[in-house]
C-alpha cells in the first residue's frame, strides 16, 4: 500500500499546502475561506480560518523558510499571511489584475511569488519595505489565454507557465533591486524582465501542471489530450518527449527528488544528488500515475500507484443476463455484449473524485524525500509514500 | 436491441472522456463564472463536438468545453402520434428542469432534449453516477414513449367501442 494517511477534511478541496514542519495543513474547502488544520495527537483540529477573499480561493502556497502563506482567489485579489502571535495577519498585495487569479507559487528564495491569471497575464510580486505591501510586475504579452499553472526554476529567475492555449512558455523574471546578477547564472541574468526564453507548442489541447526537475534541466507538463510532455535541455534547442496514455487526462505533476549527504574526512561536502527520473501525475483518473525514465532517458508510463477496484458483481450479472437473452431469442451468447445491465466501473481506490493538487511532503532534516500528498474534489487529502514500492526503488 | 447496446456503450465511453470538467472563471467578465459551452466566450476553451448516430432518426450530440458539457438527444419518432407524444412528454420534463438539475430547459435546435452538466455538478455528484443517469434516461425514454402510445391506442379503442355501442 502506498498510502500513509487518508483524511476527509471537507466535501471538496480546491488546493492545499503544508506548513514547513508538516504539522499543519492549509486548504480551501471550495469556498472563499482558507482552513488551517493542525495534527493534535493523531486527530486533525481546525485552528484557523482565514477569511478575506470574496470568491473561491484558487491557489495556496506556504513558504518553507519564511513561514508565510500566499493565497490567490477568483476575486482578483491575493494576500500574504504572516503569523503574528496566535493569529495570521494579511498583508496587502497590489496585483493589478482585472480577472481571476488561478495559481500561485513562491520562488525558491521566497522573495517573489508568481500568480497566473485569467487575464492572460502573469504577475510577479515582490515585497516593498517602505509601504509594507507586495507590488507586482506583470508579464502582459505572449499568452493567448488563461495561465493555468506556474513553476519556478531553481535559479529564482526563470519561470515556466502553461496556458489554455496549449503552450508552455519560459520567461525571465529578473527584477532589479530584488534579484542579484549571479556570475554563475550569466545566461539567465542577461535577460530582462518578461522576456520569453522559449515557447513549447507540443500540445493542441489545454496545458496544465508544469514542474521543473530539481536540477532545472528538464520540464514536465500535461495536456488535456491525455499526454504528458517531458522537455530536456530547456533553452534554445529543447528536446521533447511525449508520452500518450490511454486513461483520462491529468491535472498536475510532481517530481520526486532525493537529497544525499556525502561526508569527506574533515571537510563536510554536501552534494545534491537528485533523482531526475521519476514523475507522478494526478488527474481525472482519481489515481496517481507513475512515469519513469530509463537509463537512456526515455520516459514511459509505469503504473498506477493506488489499487484499482474492479466491480466483480457487474461481470456476473452480465453473464446471467446474456444466458437468459440467449434462451429467449435463440441468439448466441457471444453475440450479446457483456454489459447488459452493467453498472459503471468504479475508478481508483482512494480518491473518489478528480485529484486537483499534488504537493511534495519534505521533512526538514530527512535525507530522502519519497512522500507527496494529493487532494481532490472528494474532499480527501491522501499522503503517499514510495518507500515500500520495490519496483519503483530503482528509479529513486 | 443489439444496436441499442452498442449505441449506449459508445455514448457512455464518450461521456467518460468528455466529462473532465474543472472550475474555470470567465475570461471576458471579471468575477463571473459561466458555462463556456453555452456562452462560447473563447474558441480555445471549446472542444470538438461529437455526433453519435444510431440511424437517421436517432442521434446524440455531445459538446464539451473546459467547465461544462452539453448533451442533446434526438429520440426515435416513427409516426405522427409518437411525434406528438415525444414533444409533450419531453416538454413536461424540461419544464421541471430544476428538479433534475442537469436538464436544460430548452433543447438545442434540431434535437428533442438537452442536458447541461457543469463542473459544479461534477463536484457535488459522482461522475460515474451522472453518466449512469444519462444512459438510463435514454433507455427509459424509448420505453416510456412506447407505453404512452400503447395506452393512447387502447383508450382510443375503448372510447370508440363505447361510443359506437349506442348505434348497434
Amino acid at each position: 500500500m502506498a498510502t500513509i494517511a487518508v483524511h476527509q477534511f471537507a466535501q471538496c478541496i480546491t488546493c492545499h499546502a503544508w506548513s514547513p514542519d508538516h504539522s499543519m495543513i492549509a486548504f480551501c474547502p471550495n469556498n472563499n475561506e482558507v482552513h488551517i488544520h493542525k495534527l493534535v495527537e493523531d486527530k486533525w483540529e481546525r485552528i484557523h480560518v482565514l477569511q478575506k477573499h470574496d470568491q473561491i480561493v484558487s491557489g495556496i502556497d506556504w513558504s518553507i523558510r519564511s513561514n508565510r502563506i500566499v493565497t490567490v482567489s477568483h476575486d482578483r485579489n491575493s494576500y500574504v499571511w504572516n503569523k503574528e502571535g496566535p493569529d495570521w495577519m494579511p498583508t496587502l498585495v497590489i496585483l493589478r489584475l482585472n480577472r481571476a487569479a488561478l495559481c500561485v507559487q513562491w520562488s525558491p528564495r521566497e522573495n517573489k511569488f508568481a500568480v497566473g491569471s485569467g487575464a492572460k497575464t502573469v504577475c510577479i510580486c515582490y515585497y516593498e519595505q517602505e509601504n509594507n505591501w507586495w507590488v507586482s510586475k506583470l508579464i502582459r504579452k505572449r499568452h493567448d489565454s488563461s495561465v493555468t499553472s506556474v513553476a519556478w526554476h531553481p535559479n529564482n529567475i526563470l519561470l515556466a507557465t502553461t496556458s489554455t492555449d496549449g503552450k508552455c512558455r519560459v520567461f525571465s523574471t529578473f527584477i532589479k533591486g530584488v534579484d542579484t546578477r549571479d556570475s554563475g547564472t550569466s545566461s539567465a541574468g542577461d535577460t530582462k524582465f518578461g522576456e520569453q526564453i522559449v515557447q513549447l507548442d507540443l500540445s493542441f489541447c489545454w496545458a496544465f501542471g508544469v514542474k521543473w526537475s530539481p536540477s532545472g534541466n528538464a520540464l514536465a507538463y500535461v495536456g488535456h489530450n491525455s499526454m504528458i510532455y517531458f522537455v530536456d535541455e530547456v533553452g534554445p534547442a529543447p528536446s521533447a518527449q511525449t508520452v500518450a496514455f490511454r486513461d483520462l487526462p491529468l491535472r498536475d505533476v510532481a517530481i520526486i527528488l532525493i537529497y544525499i549527504d556525502i561526508y569527506i574526512t574533515h571537510v563536510r561536502l554536501q552534494v545534491l544528488f537528485v533523482s531526475e527520473r521519476m514523475v507522478i501525475g494526478v488527474g481525472f483518473d482519481c489515481n496517481p500515475m507513475v512515469f519513469a525514465a530509463d537509463e537512456r532517458g526515455l520516459w514511459c508510463f509505469l503504473r498506477f500507484l493506488g489499487e484499482r477496484k474492479r466491480s466483480p458483481s457487474g461481470a456476473k450479472y452480465g453473464s446471467q443476463f446474456s444466458e437468459a437473452f440467449g434462451k429467449l431469442y435463440g441468439q448466441s451468447k457471444h453475440g450479446i455484449s457483456n454489459d447488459v445491465g452493467e453498472a459503471s466501473r468504479s475508478r481508483g481506490g482512494i480518491h473518489e473524485n478528480c485529484i486537483n493538487c499534488i504537493v511534495p511532503v519534505k521533512k526538514e532534516g530527512e535525507s530522502t524525500n519519497t512522500r507527496f500528498s494529493t487532494s481532490g474534489l472528494d474532499g480527501k487529502v491522501v499522503t503517499w509514500d514510495l518507500e515500500n514500492q520495490e519496483d519503483l526503488s530503482e528509479y529513486l | 436491441a443489439n444496436t441499442l447496446r452498442l449505441y449506449l456503450t459508445c455514448i457512455r465511453n464518450t461521456l467518460e472522456a468528455a466529462m473532465c470538467l474543472q472550475n474555470f472563471p470567465c475570461q471576458e467578465v471579471e468575477r463571473h463564472n459561466k458555462p463556456e459551452i453555452e456562452l462560447k466566450t473563447g474558441p480555445e476553451l471549446l472542444l470538438n463536438p461529437v455526433l453519435i448516430c444510431r440511424n437517421e432518426a436517432e442521434k446524440c450530440l455531445i459538446e464539451t468545453s473546459i467547465n461544462s458539457l452539453r448533451i442533446s438527444l434526438k429520440v426515435k419518432q416513427t409516426d405522427e402520434l409518437e411525434n406528438i407524444l415525444t414533444k409533450k412528454f419531453l416538454r413536461f420534463l424540461s419544464m421541471r428542469a430544476e428538479a433534475f438539475q442537469v436538464l436544460r430547459r430548452k433543447p438545442v435546435q434540431g434535437y428533442d432534449i438537452s442536458f447541461l452538466i457543469t463542473n459544479y455538478h461534477c463536484e457535488e455528484m459522482q461522475k460515474q453516477k451522472l453518466i449512469d443517469f444519462i444512459v438510463q434516461f435514454m433507455e427509459d425514454i424509448d420505453k416510456e414513449i412506447s407505453e404512452l402510445k400503447l395506452s393512447v391506442n387502447t383508450r382510443g379503442r375503448l372510447v370508440a367501442t363505447e361510443f359506437l355501442k349506442q348505434f348497434i
